[in-house]
């Protein structure tokens, strides 16, 4: 009988080929190389009625007996269900490279294509395998892990990072968000779950809403619309939503619905305040008043909740519509009630719902895991178990974007730029003042290089973001100082206007007889910038209390943040010693670095620890600049004046080789400013840097506005 | 010995408000304007751009029935622009008053506008008025002159703009009763913008929702959200027959910054408000 069915198919498959000539020998030969790979009568008839009707089959045939070979026939029926259920993508080539080099991965490969071709068609599948037949190498439990997407490495080759839609449109949807809510949004990218393919769906949870990478399956052009319409949406949710409920015994199919009269609620108060919001919206409820699967029941009640023009006759969607515009749309518990009841007739009809496949439609609503309380909850079902799986996933993984608390330096993750090798390179080595016996020691600290800590540049920039008015305050010096200081002058020879005042004391010279000089004229005069800074930041363990630390790094962010306007060249240096012979210097950014993400980065890593052996870091601080050219330089040091060492038993020692090194620096024309903190720094500060080279700053939170200030000003003479 | 120019008959007669400028009280300024006034001390009106201190004033100019002489200050303005200086006419230096001492000897109210846009040596130069002793020295002329009994001096200032390197000095500060002007809340801009702009008060208060998304943008984004006059030249826009979208898009979006991202998220913002 197969063999009779096999002639059968084999003749339209013929009859279809022919009708491709040029491809008919191709398809011949795939399917007798099938033949002689043993891939038996299902996988040949497979084969066969997958080309009837199709194209593309010429090195189908091929691949999928390689494909027999390497792994066995099973696989072959597998991925021919695969490549049609795909949309036949032209993916023979990586296929086969798959089945060669890690036959043990093929099936998972196969599993996850579909998200990576949805990612960036074949190309992007073509450069997964790629990359984890790489990472894998010989070991074939590496690449069954890659391909299980149980390695990072392969969540995010998923996931399009930097291109991803979400990477692009950031900024404005945060935007867009924070001028509807009026406060700033925390917004993040899903981080993919372990063994799981990205996610589909916006996720709001604890505060913040996390977006996808894409959502897979929409049509190109829709996905810019679809970003903005769930930030929308999110932002719905946080105008108008409620705390989180407890799941009780609630089933799968009444949390989806409950979740959906919320959408209903939420969207329809946001479209009273926003009319607009409709407009955003609409577009995506497409669902057709048909279908009785709970998918095709939620989606059509959905529609009808958001559309009141939408006719659908379904009893169950005419009684919800009904329940809906009764209760009172402010009460978030009266809708809940709503969508318990819903819920219930729904179950009555016996209707399946696997809730592990469903997916929320439309595509830019939530997944809604944000309305429900986790924890400890008895276990009902599986699916309420999946769902609470996911969100403790999310939740896991969302420790990490918490915003750390003022002061609070040890959230943010932290590793050194390299292999921790206590042996840091030598910077230089300077003298050092022996107050006892009143000479100077050369070659006494050793200056060293410390290794970067390479912290979360984000921290600076939401530091940044959460002083606004600072930031503005410090831009604002910024472009002012940039626009050039204009001297005016008066009584010049020549000039752009007349200079009335000395125009008439002209007349006055004609009218008494004495030689005119033609001096009426006003100028303009362009004063250039031309200075270098390096700024010292004490890092030691006592700018650990009190947020001194934070603060410092507050200060140096807003300059940082600002003098792009200006292009100064200013270096930042975090200074912080362990004796003499570890004075460690760790360089945040260059001068002529812009305070990008490799210096925030490195800015977010510094913590506070060590002693403060000021004198060597002042040495240092003018050796860089003197190395540089320009018409003035300056060193900036935050300190609180209190310079210690290990080594070193009388404080007074310091202090006083502090003072030395300030007064070598200003003879060989390097400004000296310090910015001491603190209010008992007054007295040694004045030692150190004398009467008029020093600021005080009572408090640690007055340091950014002041650090700033100083700069500018100094920095216009 | 110096010649004064002839000066016209009536100095100040042009500067007198003839016709009631609308304004639309929001708290006590009122009040406060004519307590301060009363006792001719004098006044700092402090607000962000475009939300209603010079026409505070000419109201209150107007309901007083005072001469207002406004001065729009400057970073090239000197003392001289404030107080006069000789010039010369058919070959005779003549000395003539600026609008400062016009208004200290004519008792006008003289009103300097962004004061904050002045140099502070220029500044300096209203000091002697804003105490008790009310004269004005003016040393070309080797005179004080004692300010007329209705004298009254007011400046703008928008605390927005200042800086380090550009602010009045704490000392001069101290010497104003201060008002302060903000955006009221959205049902009196509402008006405001309807009365201004002869739009019905429903589209009045859409575009004070697209103000409000704006407003949440400072900080954010933007330097400033969109002022109350803004709003007027969008309505006055659709009153020429632009639509809606349109004349937000030029009077309010475009002008507020040039960033595609920002202007982007406006637009959405802004579309999210129209009915």
């Amino acid at each position: 009988m197969a063999r009779f069915a096999g002639r059968k198919a084999l003749e339209s498959a013929v009859v279809a080929a022919s009708r491709h000539a040029g491809e008919a020998d191709d398809w011949v030969g795939g399917a007798n190389a099938l033949l002689h790979a043993n891939a038996g009568e299902t996988a040949l008839l497979a084969f066969l009625r997958a080309v009837d009707g199709g194209d593309g089959f010429g090195a189908a045939g091929t691949a999928l007996a390689d494909i027999c070979r390497q792994t066995n026939a099973g696989m072959v029926l597998t991925a021919i269900e695969a490549w049609q259920r795909l949309g036949r993508p032209h993916w023979w080539a990586t296929l086969t490279r798959l089945a060669r080099e890690a036959p043990e991965s093929l099936a998972l490969g196969l599993n996850h294509a579909g998200t990576a071709l949805a990612t960036g068609g074949e190309a992007a599948f073509a450069d997964f395998v790629a990359i984890g037949l790489k990472a894998g190498g010989a070991d074939a439990a590496r690449r069954r892990r890659f391909f299980a997407l149980e390695d990072p490495l392969a969540r995010r080759a998923l996931s399009r990072g930097e291109n991803s839609g979400f990477a692009v449109n950031e900024r404005r949807l945060a935007a867009f968000v924070t001028a509807l809510l009026g406060r700033v949004p925390f917004m993040r990218p899903f981080p993919a779950p372990p063994g799981r393919p990205p996610a589909r769906r916006v996720s709001i949870a604890d505060g913040v809403i996390l977006f996808p990478d894409s959502f897979p399956g929409a049509p190109a052009d829709a996905i810019d619309r679809l970003y903005w319409a769930a930030a929308a949406h999110a932002a719905a949710h946080r105008m108008f939503g409620a705390s989180r409920w407890k799941l009780g015994s609630l089933k799968p199919l009444q949390v989806s619905l409950i979740g959906l009269m919320e959408d209903a609620r939420v969207e329809s108060l946001a479209m009273a305040r926003f009319p607009g919001l409709r407009r955003l919206w609409a577009p995506f409820h497409v669902a057709p008043a048909e279908g009785g699967t709970a998918p095709a029941l939620l989606a059509r009640m959905a529609r009808a909740l958001f559309e009141p023009g939408f006719h659908d006759p379904h009893g169950f969607v005419v009684k919800a519509r009904r329940l809906f515009d009764e209760a009172d749309r402010t009460d978030p518990g009266a809708m809940r009630a709503v969508g318990g009841l819903i819920g219930n007739d729904l179950g009555q009809m016996r209707v399946q719902f696997n809730a592990r496949d469903w997916v929320i439609e439309p595509a830019y609503r939530d997944d809604n895991l944000g309305l429900w309380d986790f924890e400890d909850e008895p276990q009902s079902s599986e699916a309420i178990e999946l769902m609470i799986d996911a969100a403790r996933i999310r939740q896991e993984e969302g420790d990490d974007w918490a915003e750390p608390a003022p002061g609070r330096e040890s959230v943010g993750r932290a590793r050194p730029a390299h292999a921790a090798s206590e042996e840091s390179i030598v910077l230089a080595r300077y003298p050092e003042w022996d107050r006892a016996h009143g000479v100077e020691r050369l070659d006494w600290t050793c200056v060293r290089a410390a290794p970067p800590r390479i912290g979360d540049a984000r921290r600076i920039d939401a530091s940044l973001d959460g002083a606004p008015d600072l930031r503005r305050r410090v831009r604002r010096l910024a472009r002012s100082a940039r626009a050039g200081r204009l001297t005016r002058l008066r009584r010049q020879a020549e000039g752009h206007d007349l200079d009335v005042d000395a125009l008439v004391e002209e007349a006055v010279r004609v009218a008494t007889g004495e030689i005119p000089d033609g001096r009426v004229y006003r100028a303009n005069a362009p004063r250039l910038r031309d200075l270098a800074t390096v700024v010292l930041m004490d890092v030691s363990e006592s700018t650990r209390e009190a947020g001194v630390l934070e603060m410092e790094r507050l200060a140096v962010s807003l300059l940082g943040d600002a003098l792009d306007a200006t292009h100064d060249p200013v270096a930042l240096l975090a200074f912080a010693s362990d004796g003499r012979e570890h004075v460690r210097l760790t360089r945040v950014k260059d001068f002529d670095e812009p305070f990008g993400t490799a210096a925030r980065g490195r800015l977010a890593g510094l913590e506070s620890g060590l002693s403060t052996r000021l004198g060597a870091a002042l040495r240092h601080a003018g050796s860089e600049l003197e190395r540089r050219r320009a018409f003035r330089r300056l060193v900036l040091v935050m300190t609180d004046a209190e310079p210690s060492d290990i080594d070193v038993t009388d404080p007074l020692d310091l202090v006083e080789d502090a003072a030395r090194a300030v007064a070598r620096l200003r003879d060989r024309g390097v400004d000296v400013l310090g910015v001491a903190m603190g209010e008992g720094a007054a007295h040694r500060a004045t030692r150190i840097f004398g009467r008029a080279g020093y600021v005080t700053v009572a408090r640690p939170d007055e340091l950014p506005r002041r650090f700033a200030d100083l700069y500018f000003r100094l920095s216009r003479r | 010995m110096t010649k004064l120019a002839p000066r016209p008959s009536s100095a100040v007669g042009a500067f007198f408000i003839g016709s009631e400028p609308y304004y639309r009280k929001i708290g006590d300024e009122i009040e406060i304007y004519e307590a301060a006034y009363r006792e001719r001390l004098p006044v700092m009106l402090k607000g962000p751009t475009g939300c209603g201190k010079t026409r505070f004033l000419e109201h209150m100019a107007w309901r007083l029935q005072r001469p207002l002489i406004t001065v729009a200050a400057s970073e090239d303005m000197t003392a001289a622009d404030l107080v006069g200086r000789y010039l010369l006419l058919s070959g005779e230096t003549v000395w003539r008053d600026g609008p400062l001492t016009v208004a200290v000897r004519e008792g006008a109210i003289c009103y300097i506008d962004e004061i904050v846009e002045a140099r502070q040596d220029t500044t300096v130069a209203i000091h002697p008025l804003t105490d008790a002793r009310r004269v004005l020295p003016l040393e070309k002329l080797n005179e004080q002159i004692a300010a007329h009994p209705d004298f009254q001096l007011v400046i703008s200032y928008n605390p927005g703009y200042q800086s380090a390197v550009k602010d009045l000095k704490e000392s001069t500060k101290q010497r104003f009763v201060a008002i302060d002007f903000g955006f009221p809340s959205a049902e009196v801009e509402a008006e405001i913008v309807a009365r201004e702009s002869g739009l019905d008060i429903d589209v009045a208060r859409v575009l004070v929702l697209v103000a409000e998304r704006s407003r949440n943008l400072r900080g954010h984004g933007l330097e400033e959200g969109a002022s109350t006059r803004a709003l007027i030249h969008a309505g006055r826009l659709t009153r020429q027959g632009l639509s809606l979208k349109a004349a937000i898009e030029s009077a309010v979006v475009l002008p507020l910054t040039d960033e595609d991202e920002l202007r982007g998220a406006l637009r959405e913002a802004v579309d999210a408000c129209l009915p």
